[in-house]
């Protein structure tokens, strides 16, 4: 999933500001999952939105309204009925979702209320932690479904560093190092001899350095009759 | 307080509160007026920030929960949790300039649970201080009964 | 003539040092360290962009050692640069007649005084190395493409006998071997039985036969210097005797004591089989190696 946080309040409140009638936009996947940017935290942001404008005496109009997904387009049309009585959008979005709105309704102002952070998973209760960077050439097989991309500091492929130690990483010691978790994991199934090879250099192209990607599947496509 | 400063506490009590029944409840509001309105929950756990927000917007000037004496939750954890959630509306009200006082949690005392209306006047007694919300104006004072 | 490489060629004891370079333009900082270190050493470490702080480069003041008739060895960290400048980097170093390099990871950005820098990583030291000995050997760039002239390369890595995971940090420098070091020079030592535990690791791998492995020391100028390295910097492993020995000192006479160890430590690797050379680091003290130098026994170098 991906993650995010809710941006501070003031922030949001000086990019809304020249709105007189806001509509605050959720979305109940990824977001929803991080508790940033569901229907609750929807109804939350956009009802001290409204208080925070009562006590400045602003008239505003500000109604929220949450999205099963604001990435898929066939989702987002759904706006399509209220999106006139509005001259901002905030949404609760991710980049993504923001970026799929804007899209759709390129007149309107969009304004994101969330920080895009990282690819992850919910590791517990309250906890979400990165675990993917999405390098397009996936290796989890050969680091026991560890990744040193994302989980080393240093993304080496060959690791650990120096730096290692208590099997936690030099640069902050609340971090495990990775290296330590893929040599503990490995072992467990006996497979520590993945590690005796060298692995080459990574190709990055898959990953940045053609643009933004894009992925087309023809079998996937509205058919026109 | 005086007659004419009117200000309107929203309370968010567990149903397993002593003497907290239907009738102690209108018992309760007749005394009060306007100034008390009560919202009986099957557990605080239940409890939203969402709803403690929307109280604040729309008519209370303080939100208030009510819960059960830590470890004595029927259903375990739901006031542990009630206490979270009232802290992230803490949280985000302060964050418009608001008095974070205007929300909070008064648990039950452990072995001696006391009854609604004593919690109630405690927490009446507790917000005393507060000033009338900046949030409410004079519309939202002459609104009927709360959504 | 490469000093380093034919000292180790001739199974003679090697004798490294290091150079910080300074946090600004001023080549005659480089140049007065140069003076202390000139005649002592078979070879000089300039460190290269350490701790993430940024310095003079590496290649710079390499450059200016060299023509002040000292053989550098050039650190390379795989932080800062993509394997387009690295390669570049190794190609203008040769150019300049530096042989010795070392290739590093790097201390990661978040230590030093650029925090919001982005990591480059591009490489890690591993295939650093093996880029650069097929540089070397096969004359070639990543990829296959021939270069018009191939570098005359004395190749070095690091390595850690203290960090975790212990029992890998062999099969670590096993693929730094394979991968194309010549020569390794280690984190400092302050515990030596752990030391010659790894050590025994390597031997019984067959590795010290594969490759010359410099044992790296730093003299200590106090107690208090013992203690921030032990609980301040990464992978190191100083034990609490040692602070003791150190403490039971009076400051004034604890730069002295903290030499005396170093001497004794580098006494101790001149013995042990497999151990090649030692690396002293003397950071900031650079004034104290020649006297280190002469004291283990190691003056004067045989060239």
């Amino acid at each position: 999933m991906i993650t995010a946080e809710q941006k501070p309040i003031e922030e949001i409140r000086e990019m809304i500001g020249p709105y007189k009638r806001v509509l605050v936009v959720g979305c109940g996947s990824c977001v929803a999952e991080c508790a940033a940017g569901g229907e609750k935290e929807t109804g939350m942001l956009a009802s001290a939105l409204r208080m925070a404008a009562k006590m400045e005496g602003r008239e505003v109009l500000i109604e929220e309204i949450t999205l099963d997904r604001q990435c898929v387009k066939d989702f987002v049309i759904q706006l399509d009925e209220v999106i006139d009585q509005y001259d901002a959008v905030l949404s609760l979005g991710c980049g993504a979702g923001v970026q799929a709105v804007a899209e759709m309704y390129p007149e309107l102002p969009i304004i994101p209320a969330l920080n895009t952070e990282f690819l992850g998973e919910t590791r517990d209760q309250g906890l979400w932690v990165e675990n993917c960077v999405g390098c397009g050439d996936c290796m989890l097989y050969f680091f026991g479904g560890i990744c040193p991309l994302a989980r080393c500091s240093k993304q080496l492929l060959n690791g650990p560093c120096g730096g290692s130690m208590d099997g936690r990483c030099e640069i902050n010691p609340d971090l495990p190092c990775a290296w330590q978790l893929i040599i503990d994991r490995l072992e467990r199934f006996d497979a520590l001899d993945r590690l005796e090879r060298i692995y080459p250099p990574k190709a990055w192209s898959k990953k940045q350095g053609r643009g933004p990607r894009k992925i087309i599947r023809e079998d996937q496509q509205r058919v026109e009759v | 307080m005086t007659d004419k400063r009117q200000f309107t506490l929203a309370l968010f009590y567990c149903q397993n509160i002593p003497e907290s029944s239907l009738p102690e409840r209108q018992a309760l509001e007749e005394a009060y007026g306007p100034s008390l309105k009560l919202f009986p929950i099957p557990c605080t756990g239940r409890l939203e920030p969402l709803h403690l927000l929307r109280a604040l917007e729309e008519f209370a000037d303080a939100a208030y929960v009510i819960a059960c004496p830590g470890g004595a939750c029927r259903y375990f954890e739901g006031n542990l949790r009630a206490r979270k959630r009232v802290g992230v509306a803490g949280d985000l009200i302060s964050a418009i300039g608001l008095e974070r006082e205007r929300v909070g949690l008064v648990a039950n005392e452990d072995g001696d649970p006391k009854p609604l209306a004593t919690l109630a006047r405690e927490v009446m007694d507790r917000v005393a201080l507060l000033e009338p919300s900046p949030v409410l104006n004079k519309k939202d004072r002459q609104k009927g009964d709360p959504p | 003539m490469n000093r380093l490489r034919e000292v180790l060629k001739h199974g003679e004891f090697a004798v490294t040092a290091e150079c910080g370079p300074p946090k600004g333009a001023d080549g005659e900082a480089v140049i007065k360290k140069a003076a202390l270190l000139r005649g002592k050493v078979d070879a000089v470490n300039v460190t290269d962009n350490q701790t993430a702080i940024v310095r003079m480069s590496s290649l710079g003041a390499c450059t200016l050692l060299k023509s002040e008739g000292l053989d550098p060895v050039l650190q390379v960290v795989v932080r800062d640069r993509n394997r387009i400048a690295l390669q570049s980097d190794i190609l203008g170093a040769s150019a300049l007649g530096i042989v010795n390099v070392l290739c590093l990871s790097g201390d990661h950005q978040s230590f030093g005084n650029q925090p919001d820098a982005v990591g480059v990583f591009d490489l890690d030291s591993i295939q650093f190395l093996q880029v650069v000995k097929a540089m070397r050997d096969e004359g070639v760039i990543l990829g296959g493409e021939p270069l018009t002239k191939a570098p005359d390369l004395f190749i070095g890595a690091a390595a850690n006998p203290f960090g975790d995971p212990f029992s890998f940090r062999v099969v670590r420098l096993a693929k730094k071997i394979a991968a194309g070091a010549d020569f390794v020079q280690t984190q400092c030592i302050y515990n030596l039985e752990r030391f010659e535990q790894w050590m025994d690791m390597a031997r019984d791998r067959g590795l010290t036969e594969r490759v010359h492995i410099l044992g790296g020391v730093t003299p200590l100028k106090s107690a208090g210097m013992a203690k921030t390295m032990k609980n301040k910097v990464a992978g190191m492993d100083v034990p609490d005797s040692l602070i003791r020995r150190m403490e039971s000192v009076p400051p004034k006479k604890q730069g002295e004591e903290g030499i005396k160890i170093c001497v004794q430590t580098i006494q101790r690797l001149k013995e042990m089989p497999g151990v090649h050379g030692v690396h002293i680091m003397a950071i900031e003290w650079e004034e104290k190696v020649g006297e280190i130098v002469e004291r283990a026994g190691l003056m004067p170098r045989p060239w």
